[in-house]
């Protein structure tokens, strides 16, 4: 399960560049901070109120007016500061966070993501999520492939409430990379170890194309 | 304006009736105003609407207020961090509107700076943009939503003087500020009380003439104890 949830991690780190300010959801994206590559240099906003993330504290050193937006304890690196929730989500609307990575329920080849409520059943509410879709530059979707009873997550179309429609830009799972194209919608341009094009094609109900140039045995755990 | 607003907490809970709208600061226990909200436990206000970025957390926060049935309808923006009022949401006995966090503290910011509404393009294509009148500026679509009012105000500091200047600290500020604004009677709670001219003016964030009562703080009701990091 962890060597899923950082494969997955692993890879969404590589879309990362140099001096980004990126936002982290709940869950796997917050992985993407322990494989940040060498060389790159990013900056962490947290839309509870802080930016320049750090690591975490150990429990000894947690402080209740230092924490994320999931509520677990955080520092900040020299240069970071905090701010009110006004500030912050007029950061992420105004375009000052390049990058969002976030976990979802359903995703669709019109990059449609639905990621906060399951109808009668999981009734939390949208958090931050719906600005971070429609602020952030680019938006990356990390989920596991299928579901428990696996069906595929990366559905023809989203049946339940959006959290944003034709705001997915690029979706990484343990199995393969899709990024969209304004002319051609998602497109599949690598596929992790253990997986062959026909594998992918028979776990995906999402429309999509595979790229001339699609890469094999891309990313993922070693043999 | 008075110059010395510390009041007690059972005189700055008078002021909350049944049947009020009351907005609350605070994310997830971090700047919750734990010891008003304790202090309302023990009134017989009722059937209050409020407004709060979270139910609070697990057992702490407006989620006390729900279980004693005091709360009608609460109008948030994330609630899964407390099940019982996701449990009184299923079982009909509390009314839930759902807003994204960033609307939600822009109406907060609009109701107390004299603005109807803004502009924004959060909710677009979603449940959110129903009902709701999408105007077009510059060639880009954007959602206008309404600015939120309330009649109390309910916030936490680190750091407040007489006169009602409060000074946040780290993450705790979230929501604090722009409830301290939108509303007609804010009450604030300060860990440390100083006198007029003890906090730098530069550092005030928000400025004494939006608070109407200052209350102690009970440290009881904090999280886990500070630490020297």
């Amino acid at each position: 399960m962890s060597d899923i949830k950082n494969t997955i991690a692993a890879r969404a780190a590589q879309e990362l560049t140099d001096g980004q300010v990126i936002n982290l959801g709940i869950g796997v994206p917050t992985l993407v901070a322990n494989h940040v590559p060498p060389g790159v240099d990013v900056v962490i906003h947290s839309e509870n109120g802080a930016v320049g993330v750090g690591p975490a504290p150990d429990a000894l050193c947690s402080d209740p007016d230092r924490g994320n937006a999931g509520g677990a304890p955080i520092t900040l690196i020299a240069g970071g500061s905090y701010f009110d929730s006004a500030t912050s989500f007029g950061m992420i609307r105004g375009g000052h966070v390049d990058m969002t990575f976030l976990g979802t329920l359903q995703v669709d080849g019109e990059g449609n993501i639905a990621s906060y409520e399951i109808p009668g059943k999981l009734v939390a509410g949208m958090g931050g999520a719906m600005d971070l879709l429609a602020g952030a530059k680019t938006v990356n979707v990390l989920t596991e492939h299928c579901s428990k009873d696996g069906s595929s997550k990366l559905v023809e179309k989203c049946t339940f409430p959006l959290t944003g429609a034709g705001e997915a830009d690029v979706i990484i799972t343990e199995r393969a990379l899709f990024r969209r194209h304004v002319d051609k919608g998602f497109v599949l341009e690598e596929v992790a170890r253990g997986y062959t094009v026909d594998d992918i094609k028979a776990c995906t109900d999402m429309d999509y194309t595979v790229s001339d140039a699609v890469k094999l045995n891309a990313y993922g755990l070693e043999e | 304006m008075p110059k010395n607003k510390v009041v007690s907490l059972e005189e700055a809970m008078s002021h909350i009736e049944s049947g009020m709208t009351v907005a609350v600061g605070g994310f997830l226990s971090q700047g919750d105003p734990l010891t008003l909200i304790h202090g309302l436990k023990d009134t017989d206000v009722k059937d209050l609407t409020m407004i709060s970025c979270t139910g609070g957390f697990r057992d702490r926060g407006i989620v006390e207020l729900v279980k004693l049935g005091k709360v009608r309808k609460l109008i948030a923006s994330h609630i899964g961090t407390t099940p019982d009022v996701v449990k009184a949401y299923h079982a009909g006995e509390l009314e839930v509107e759902l807003i994204p966090q960033g609307t939600l503290a822009e109406q907060m910011r609009s109701g107390g700076a004299g603005l109807g509404g803004f502009l924004t393009p959060t909710g677009l294509g979603t449940v959110v943009a129903e009902n709701k009148q999408h105007i077009e500026v510059n060639g880009r679509t954007y959602l206008l939503e309404k600015a939120l009012r309330a009649d109390v105000s309910l916030v936490r500091a680190h750091d407040g003087d007489t006169w009602g200047n409060l000074r946040y600290r780290g993450t705790a500020s979230n929501y604090n500020p722009v409830c301290a604004v939108c509303s007609d009677y804010t009450i604030a709670e300060v860990e440390y009380l100083y006198s007029p001219g003890e906090i730098a003016p530069e550092s005030v964030h928000t400025p004494g003439l939006y608070v109407k009562a200052v209350v102690r703080a009970d440290l009881h009701y904090r999280g886990s104890s500070l630490s020297a990091c």
